[in-house]
Parts: C-alpha cells; structure tokens; sequence
C-alpha cells in the first residue's frame, strides 16, 4: 500500500515537534552572527544522507533495515543495529525527560514532573502499540487538528521583528562545527529520518515525496532560528534557554479568546513530540522484537516503557539532560552519516552479486 | 491475551494518576491582580498589586501592598498571609516607582522573564509621584467597568500614539542590546482626569537617564512604526490631524563618523485654521516643527548616550559587531543626522480654502 | 409419512395457534397446517382453491405441475410453518406442499423515519421486515447489479441476514470476508446488533461502532455506491452499513441536494459542534482550575466572581452538571412522549436556575454545560453521538489533572483509538472503500 501522504506527514510532524524547542537554542549557542550557514549545512547534511539512505534501501525493495542488515549475517547487524537500538533508547528516554521539564518551566509548575513524564510515556505506549498503521494515520488526525493552529502561530510571531537584525549576514568564523552545542542540534536534525527505513515492508512510499516535505521543513529551521533573533537581537536571545518561545511569548494579541498563545502552540508541539515518541517507540520494538522473539510484543512494550520511566527518574536535573545529549551524539552522527552509507553499499553490492549470479 | 492486557494496564494507569491530583488551586481561590507597583526601599523591594474584583455588576478595585526581598518574596509572603494564592500571570501593567527606576531595573526584569509568570508581553509604565499615594488614588476612583489604568495603555481603547508602548520583553531586551534603548510613559495622578501622561522616561542599560515630552513620544512612536494615525498637531497657524506616516533610512559611515539620512512623509488633513494661511505655509510650519522637535530629542538622547531611536540598528550593515558594541559611547553621539519631513495634504475637511 | 405428520404435531404441541383441518380438494381428503397467528385461514383456502382448481386435469397432474415446493424433509416443514406458510398434505399420494398463503398484516407500514430527520429527502424508512425493507431498496436504486446474498444464522431462532453490495464498486474483499464470517459462524444465534458485532469477529468493547447504521434508504443506497457493504437483518428496522468512517459523523446523504456551499457549512458545522462537545467541558475545567493564565483576565473575573462560594473543585462541580444532564436526556428518552416536555421544562429550567441560585455550580458552567449538549446534537447517527457522550469525560479527568496539556494529550490519546480501529483492514480514518483488494495492514 502506498502510504506516502502519511509517510510525509508523520516525517513532517515529528520534526516540528523537534525543532522549536531546542534547536534554536543549540545554533544560537553554536555561532553569533550568520545563524544561516550552521542552518544551512545542517539542512544540505540532512538532504544528502536522507537521499542516500532512501537510495541504499531502494536497492531492498520490501525489506526494512533490519532485514536488510541480518541478510548479510549476523556480524553486520550486530555492528550496525546495537548502536542504532542504543541510539533510539537513549533519544526515547531524553526525550521524555528533556519535554518534561520544558512543560513544567512553561505551563504545569504545579505539576510534579513524574507526572508529566507518565503521562507521555503512557500516551506514546499506547499509541505505539497499536502498530505503525496507527501511529501514520493518527498524524494524519493531529495534522488536521494542531497543524493550522501552529502554522498560525509561526505566521503572527513575525508581529514584533526587526529586520536589521538579520546583520550581519557573513561571517568568516566557522568554529561552530566543533561546538558541543551545534553537534546537538542535530537532533532536530537527524532525529526521525531512521523511520523510512523501518516502514518498508508493511507499507510502500515514494522517496521524491519524501524529500520534497523536507523542503517544505526548510522554512520552519530558518523561522525556529531567525524569529528570536530578529525580535530580540543576538545579544540578548544567547540568555534565553527556549528563545522561540520566548518570542511567541511577546506576541501581544487582544481578539483572540485565551490569553497566552503560547501555551497552545507549545501543546500542539507537544503531540507532535508525541507521536515522534511513538514512531521511535516502535522502530525500537522492531529491533528487539527480532532479538528477542520469544516474547510477547506487548508486555516487551510496557517492560521497555516502564524502565525508560525509570530512567527519566533518574535524571535529576537540566545539566545531566545536556549533558546526555552531548553523550548520545556519537550514537546520533553514526546513526546519520553511517547508516545511509552502508546501505548503499551493501546495496550496490548485492546488486552486483545478482548481475554476477545472472551471468 | 496481549490485548487485553495491555488495557487493563492502561486502565490501572489512569486510576494511578488519577489519585495523584495535586495543589490545583481553583481559579476563586487566587488573587488576579491586573497591575502591579514595584518600588525599592534600601533592598527591599515593595510590591503594590492592585485587584479588580467584580463584585455583583460593578467592578472594585482592591490595593494589597507587600514586601520582601525580592519580588518573588514579596509575593510568596502575600500567599502567605491572605486567604488566596497570589498570581501574577494575568498582570498586564507593571509601574515603577521613578527613584527604582533611577536605581536601575536589571534585576527586577530579568526576574520578571525567568519566571515567566508576569506575561513578557505586559506593559510597562514609570510613576511620577510616591506610588501609594498613586495607589491610593487609584482605589478611590471606582470605575463603572473595566480598570482604566489597564484601558489607558490598552491599543483598541484609550491609548493614543503620544503615549509610548513598551513591554517586559523590549525592556530586558535594551539591557543586552547595544544599539536599542527604550522609553518608558510616565504617569501620575490626573488633577482633570484620573491618569495623566507626562512624557516618557529614557531607560539605558535598565537606568532611566533622562524625560522627554509627550510631542517627543509622537515623534518616537513614529519613528518606531507605530503609527501616528489620528494625532491633532497644533501649529501657530492651523491644527491639523495627521493621517498616516511612513519614513525611510539611509545611514552611512564616512571616516568612522555615521551620518545618516532621514525622512518622514506625513499626510495631514486640515482641521482648524487661524487666519487664511496658504497650504504652502502650513506644510512649511509644519515640518520646521516636527524636525526642530526631532532634533532637540535627538540631541538629549545623544547626551545621554541613549539611543531610544534604534538609529544604531541601521548600522548593522556598515559596522561589524565588535565595533557596534560601542555604538552608544563611540558613534551614536557623533551621529549627524539629516532629518527631513515631507508634509502632504490630503484633503481639507469640508470647507475650500484658497 | 404418517409418523412425520405425528412428529410434526409433537414438535408444535405447546403452541396452540397451531392448526391442522381436514379439507376436500377434487373430492380428495387432503390436510392443511400451519400457525393460525401468521397466516388468514380463509382467505388463504380461497386462494388454493382458485390456484388448484384445474377442471381438465387430475390433481396428481395439477400437483406434479403447479406445485410450489414439494416438501421432503422434515425440518423444511418445521421452518416453512414458523416462516408462515401453510402445509397441504395429501395422504393418497404421501405429498407435501408448501404453499405462499396471504398471511396476517403483522407488518407496520412503511413511515417516516423515526431516529433520523430527513430534510428534503425521500421519507421513507426501513421497517421490520427484511424483504419489505430489500424492496425499498430495490425499488429506489433500480438497477441489475445490486448483490443480494441472503443467509440465515441461528439454530434456536433462524434469522435471516441479507448481504448487499453493488457489483463494480463494492469492495470485494470486505464482501467475502463478511460473508464467509458469518457462513462460518452459522450456528451462532443474532439478537442484536452486539451480537452480530461478535459474530463477525470484532470486540464488542470498542466504543466506535463498526458499522453505520440508518434506517433511511437513500443513506444504504448512497453508501451502495462508494463501495460499501450493507446489512440488512430481519427483525431490525434498520441497515448496517459496513465499514464506519469517522468522517460519516459530519455528513448525511440528504444534504447533498444543497448547493456545495451550503453543504460544507453544515458539515463545518457539525466538525465544531464536534470539536465543542467533547472538548468544552475539559476546557473548562482545565482554565478554571489548573491553567488560569489562559483566560483573559476579565473572563478570569467574572468565572471567579461565579465561582464564589461554591464549595466543590471544578472537576466534581463539571461531573456533577455533566451528569444531571445525561440523566435528563435518557429520562426524556425512556418517557412517553405525552410527558416528555414536563421533563424539559423541569430539567431545564428549574433546575437550571435553581442549581445556579443554590451555589452548587457557577453560572459560566450551566452555559458550557448547555453548549455541550447541544454541540453534541448536531453529530449525524445516534451511536456517535453517544459515543461523544462518553469520550468527554475521558478530557475531563485527563483536563483535570493535567490542564490544558491533558486536554491535548486526551485528543492525542483519542484520535490514536480512531487510528487503530479497522474493518478487516479498513481504517475507520478513511474516508472511502476502495474497490481494489487491498491487503491487510
């Protein structure tokens, strides 16, 4: 079945979800002047290994990645899926933690933080375990319903900006490639594209559609970055830990019915976090529901969630959030800039295999 | 089955969570107050809040005072002691004290934005006189609806454009900006109405150095796009009412020394004349005196090192960012600025004149 | 054969409708039987008279040509006498007939629909009798291509289940699939529609109803031609229309004789009377006690103003309005419509306004209470919205604890149930069949 509009709509949602948050916080830190080339080259980074990776697996017409790796023995999927697997656990369990805490800073300080973290751990749970046709159609529901709503908010936060902000727009600094802070940014980078390669088998999806939502995504990293700036000047949005929404923050208008904008546009963020939980939930089930077969999916699900829950626990503050963003890079950029690769080139070797085979 | 038990333990859950309720105060059981007076005596830091309490069909206005070490002290103190949780979330002005201002407002705003509970979107607003005394006038006026302090900055009601607007984010912002200051309206009690608006106070670096005149705001409202729309300017020979305004910039830096150009087109109507003036004349008296107003602004500001203007933002192509970080001290009070208004009548009113 | 008659006679022992008469056809003895209570004695003797009595042929001959059924099992009988028919047997030649008899008006005519309203639309509806009611249908929708598959379920109570669909549109897969559930499970009795529900293999829990049922005509019809299945079942006086689509809650078939703008208006309508009923009440509750700084500071006033003095949490004070008004509207059901309006008038108004003179609940709730109620009128098909009914209380609880973010969450948690429920791979979010098989994903 092709599934391509959900496909789309999910890889769309899940990275609102992820930019608005922390990644204009991360390139504000990186750099601070010319916020477009750290932008720019995170984007090019993403297109390229995106293509390449839905090339690689071209190459498997209906096989997943872990299908594709255990075909070529068991070495390969080890050294390939372990860190991927690690790579998902960890982002399940920062996720969770790191939303959390922005939830209780901007609107629930009453509330005690386990409880948040339940309560989103619960939701993603569930929706995961109703299996991946689910998660894509349910996107195409909170698409309906949030999506107007945040596009409106993304609209009216032009209200307070001052476009000579904007300068200087060149810069002959390029240190920001080092910084920890832009290697973390690319986790609204390289967060979700892994799931293309999961849906393979169930559904079919057309790569071209794909690439052009993420052009569509390209206008919403430059506005996560450039509204705080031009509202608030680059000296003063480094003191910021959230600046969009800060900025959304002092948009001031009396005809709406509620007061705080905000409030709705970091919820509607909030489902898409969501649903990103759950997809990765799932692609994490995948993996060790083919490790460990024995077991039921379900109570694997819950056992999983719940000790990820445990996990949040444990975190006791912001720091060790940032700090475990800066341990789970490794993982992120092997994730990004390996991953794609190798499927290319198992790919173009199986495919020559074939020729060979063929005569 | 997987299923099955997969919803008894959602189930479980819900019930779980459901017994976690926590201090969730009901909206009757918190004090909203809708502006706020801040004032600093030694290091303690006095809060007035003001509350509107809709009692049957008309509105009250209620005046705590507080005070604590800080402003979250102060509050958490109120908590404390009145029958309410205190709430500063729906606070849409914050008045301060003019001697507090002076001192410096670095602390307290950025206090008020890490909280996030006052709204970065508030107003603010300085006080010309002791801020009990302010207070105290404010509770015995008794308004029929709605609180009049709020209406007087409110943009769909009272306010008009010789009354500036700036809120907790542009004022924290001015604390980090190089090239941005801002004005704050000064208020004080009304010996015909109950507020009066006396001008706006210049705040640098979160200090208020220097006052400029209610005309002056005009021209600073306009500058800062605004909109001057609906303003009467009385002349020696005519009153006129401005109808809309645009400007444009053109800055540039000549042997480190900024210039910049500038004009403002105004279209004006007529409203009362003294005499038979000719259009000409009237067009003339009134650009010679909104660009002498401009100047005389401009010249205070440039004393103060202030520029309220954000003339330095049209640097920011000229000057790289190192260097702009002396904008203030350096080239803002060197600036040579040609200023120039180009007046048209749009129409006359009803009556022909020749 | 004469035992057969003798068994046959015990099987219907404790039924005393039923009758046996001796009669001369053609001066032969024959025996008539059947159930008094279904069938016109005379009227129906008339009848065979006129059909058998052929002057030039022997009775035998009448018989081997003009027969309607010649019974030769016992257990047809049996079914043919509780479906209504009478019985002829002529002993000399050890025959059965199983005859059409003109059978007592036990039907209602057909009426207007009483579930539904229909606005300038044909106005008739579906009663209890399946063949009435495929006729209806018939007769609307004339066409070749209609499939009627009819099959009966049941062991105690045989109940006959007509299976349509329209050839060249109707999906394929769902048709058979339908089907060959039902064939399998014959033997399981179908009451209701919880019954049917089970029989076709879903969970009777989920609260979104698997079919779309409607007792209009023109909705089955309209459903026929996007491809859907439809049942009809004896007894219920009204069609399921296999698969449910979410989208079905906003539109119904009459409405498209509206010019497009208006059409869309309605359903507009509809989606925010939606989107109001079952999420206002958590809105509420959430604003009131836990996300205050959501308000504007003068709602905020005049709720707290409302508010004073009473001496519940937001949560119990919304329960409790929510409840009051359930009980209102089953009681308004269950009365007989002569004092149905009593029931309103007390309900509505002096409850209302005494509740609010009481204290127990503050004014802006009665207002958000009676704007739910109503949003929640405007949903197309009964089960929907009773399913809106029980959905907002989930909000509630959820608003309650969390504010404003259990509210979004409880949508999230919401819309992830409609994604997960299907039809044998169909999505309840779809909003058309598709012909082609399709897979089940």
């Amino acid at each position: 079945m092709d599934r391509s509009m959900f496909v789309s709509i999910s890889y769309f949602l899940t990275h609102l979800g992820l930019i608005f948050f922390m990644y204009p916080t991360d390139i504000i830190a990186s750099t601070d002047e010319a916020y477009w080339i750290p932008i720019t080259l995170g984007i090019i980074i993403h297109f390229i290994f995106l293509s390449i990776y839905m090339k690689g697996l071209s190459y498997f017409p209906r096989k997943n990645i872990i299908m594709i790796y255990l075909s070529h023995g068991k070495i390969i999927a080890w050294i390939f899926l372990l860190p991927v697997a690690i790579y998902l656990i960890m982002i399940i369990i920062i996720t969770i933690r790191s939303y959390s805490e922005i939830i209780t800073i901007v609107f629930l300080s009453n509330t005690p933080l386990w409880a948040i973290m339940f309560l989103l751990v619960l939701v993603a749970t569930y929706l995961s375990s109703r299996g991946l046709d689910s998660i894509l159609r349910s996107s195409l529901l909170l698409a309906i319903l949030f999506l107007p709503l945040t596009l409106f908010v993304c609209f009216v936060s032009f209200q307070n900006v001052d476009w000579r902000y904007i300068f200087p727009l060149t810069t002959n600094d390029f240190r920001f490639i080092t910084k920890p802070s832009y290697l973390m940014s690319y986790f609204s980078i390289g967060g979700v594209f892994l799931f293309i390669g999961f849906i393979q088998p169930l559904f079919t999806y057309k790569p071209k559609k794909i690439l052009y939502t993420v052009l569509l995504l390209v206008p919403f990293w430059i506005i996560s970055v450039y509204i705080p700036i031009l509202t608030f000047g680059n000296s003063t949005v480094p003191h910021f830990y959230f600046p969009f929404v800060e900025a959304v923050d002092s948009i001031d208008i009396n005809w709406l019915m509620f007061d705080r904008v905000t409030v709705f546009f970091l919820l509607s963020l909030i489902t898409f976090i969501i649903l990103f939980l759950s997809l990765i939930l799932w692609m994490f089930m995948q993996i060790i529901t083919t490790c460990i077969p024995k077991f039921r999916p379900n109570y694997l699900l819950i056992l999983i969630s719940f000790i990820s829950f445990v996990c949040c626990l444990f975190i006791p503050d912001w720091k060790d959030v940032e700090d475990l963003f800066l341990i789970n890079s490794p993982f992120r950029f092997f994730c990004l800039l390996i991953v794609p690769p190798s499927l290319l080139i198992l790919g173009i070797r199986s495919k020559r295999k074939e020729k060979l085979e063929n005569g | 089955m997987g299923n099955t038990m997969i919803k008894v333990f959602f189930l479980l859950c819900i019930v779980l969570t459901s017994t976690g309720c926590w201090n969730n105060k009901d909206i009757n059981h918190r004090l909203l107050p809708a502006v706020v007076g801040i004032s600093k005596n030694g290091d303690k830091y006095k809060l007035i809040l003001e509350l509107p309490v809709l009692e049957s069909d008309n509105m009250k206005i209620q005046i705590i005072k507080a005070t604590g070490k800080s402003i979250a002290d102060a509050v958490d103190w109120l908590s404390m002691n009145m029958d309410r949780g205190v709430d500063l979330f729906h606070v849409k002005l914050i008045v301060l004290d003019k001697q507090f201002a002076k001192q410096g407002l670095t602390d307290v705003m950025s206090g008020l934005m890490r909280s996030r509970e006052v709204a970065p979107n508030a107003q603010m607003a300085i006080c010309n006189e002791d801020l009990d005394y302010f207070f105290g006038n404010v509770q015995k006026s008794k308004p029929p609806t709605g609180d009049y302090l709020l209406d007087f900055f409110e943009k769909d009601a009272g306010w008009t454009p010789n009354i500036a607007l700036t809120r907790v984010w542009q004022v924290y912002r001015s604390l980090h900006s190089s090239t941005r200051d801002v004005i704050i309206p000064i208020i004080q009690t009304g010996k015909l109405t109950e507020v009066e608006h006396i001008g706006s106070a210049v705040i640098k670096n979160g200090k208020m150095v220097s006052q400029i005149s209610p005309n002056d705001t005009l021209l600073y409202n306009a500058f800062d796009g605004q909109g001057t729309q609906g303003i009467v300017e009385v002349m020696d020979l005519a009153t006129v009412l401005i109808l809309s305004d645009w400007k444009s910039n053109k800055s540039m830096i000549i042997n480190e020394k900024p210039f910049m150009k500038s004009q403002l087109n105004l279209k004006v109507t007529i409203l009362e004349t003294k005499g038979n003036p000719s259009m000409d004349l009237i067009k003339k008296d009134l650009s010679t005196l909104i660009t002498n107003r401009f100047h005389r602004m401009l010249t205070i500001t440039q004393k103060k090192q202030a520029d309220i203007l954000g003339l330095g933002q049209t640097f920011r192509t000229k000057l790289p960012r190192a260097k702009l970080k002396n904008w203030r001290e350096k080239y803002y009070p060197i600036l040579k600025l040609d200023f120039q208004v180009n007046v048209d009548i749009q129409n006359e009113g009803f009556l022909k004149s020749d | 054969m004469k035992i057969w008659l003798e068994e046959i006679k015990t099987v219907f022992k404790e039924c005393d409708d039923f009758f046996l008469q001796h009669d001369y056809l053609y001066n032969q003895p024959v025996i008539l039987f059947g159930l008094s209570t279904l069938i016109d004695i005379p009227q129906t003797k008339k009848l065979i008279e006129i059909n058998l009595n052929m002057p030039k042929y022997s009775l035998q001959e009448v018989i081997d040509h003009h027969l309607v059924k010649v019974a030769r099992e016992q257990n047809n009988i049996i079914d043919a006498i509780l479906e209504g028919k009478i019985i002829l047997y002529i002993p000399d030649f050890e025959k059965y007939m199983i005859m059409e008899v003109i059978s007592k008006s036990l039907n209602r005519s057909i009426e207007l629909p009483t579930n539904e309203n229909v606005i300038q639309d044909a106005l008739d509806s579906f009663i209890e009798d399946i063949d009435t009611n495929i006729g209806i249908i018939r007769k609307h929708f004339r066409t070749k291509f209609l499939i009627t598959k009819v099959i009966s379920t049941g062991i105690e109570q045989e109940k006959k289940i007509a299976l349509l669909g329209l050839e060249a549109h109707v999906n394929q897969n769902l048709m058979r699939k339908i089907e060959t559930q039902l064939k399998e499970k014959h033997d399981q009795e179908i009451h209701n529609a919880q019954s049917l529900v089970k029989t076709l293999g879903f969970s009777a829990w989920d609260i979104v109803p698997k079919y779309k049922s409607t007792e209009i005509p023109t909705e089955v019809i309209a459903s026929l031609k996007k491809g859907k299945v439809v049942l009809i079942i004896d007894d219920f006086p009204f069609a399921l229309i296999f698969p449910n689509f979410l989208w079905d809650m906003f539109t119904t078939e009459n409405e498209r004789n509206l010019p497009i703008p208006l059409m869309l208006f309605i359903r507009v309508l509809r989606v925010i009377g939606v989107i109001v009923a079952t999420l206002m009440p958590g809105l509420y509750v959430a604003l009131v006690s836990v996300n205050p700084e959501v308000l504007q500071l003068e709602l905020g006033l005049s709720i707290a103003q409302s508010r004073e003095g009473v001496p519940y949490p937001a949560l119990v004070e919304v329960l409790m309005m929510l409840v009051i008004l359930e009980l209102i509207l089953e009681a308004s059901v269950r009365l007989p419509k002569s004092i149905g309006p009593t029931l309103t008038m007390v309900g509505g108004i002096i409850l209302g306004q005494a509740i609010i003179s009481a204290k127990l609940v503050s004014n802006l709730l009665t207002i958000v209470v009676a704007g739910t109620t109503i949003a929640n009128a405007t949903v197309v098909g009964i089960q929907n919205h009773l399913m809106l009914r029980l959905l907002k209380y989930v909000i509630v609880i959820l608003a309650a604890i969390y504010g404003v973010l259990g509210i979004i969450v409880g949508t999230v948690l919401i819309c992830a149930y409609f994604a997960s429920i299907n039809v044998y791979g169909i999505s309840y979010l779809d909003y058309q069949v598709s012909k082609d098989e399709s897979n089940n994903g």
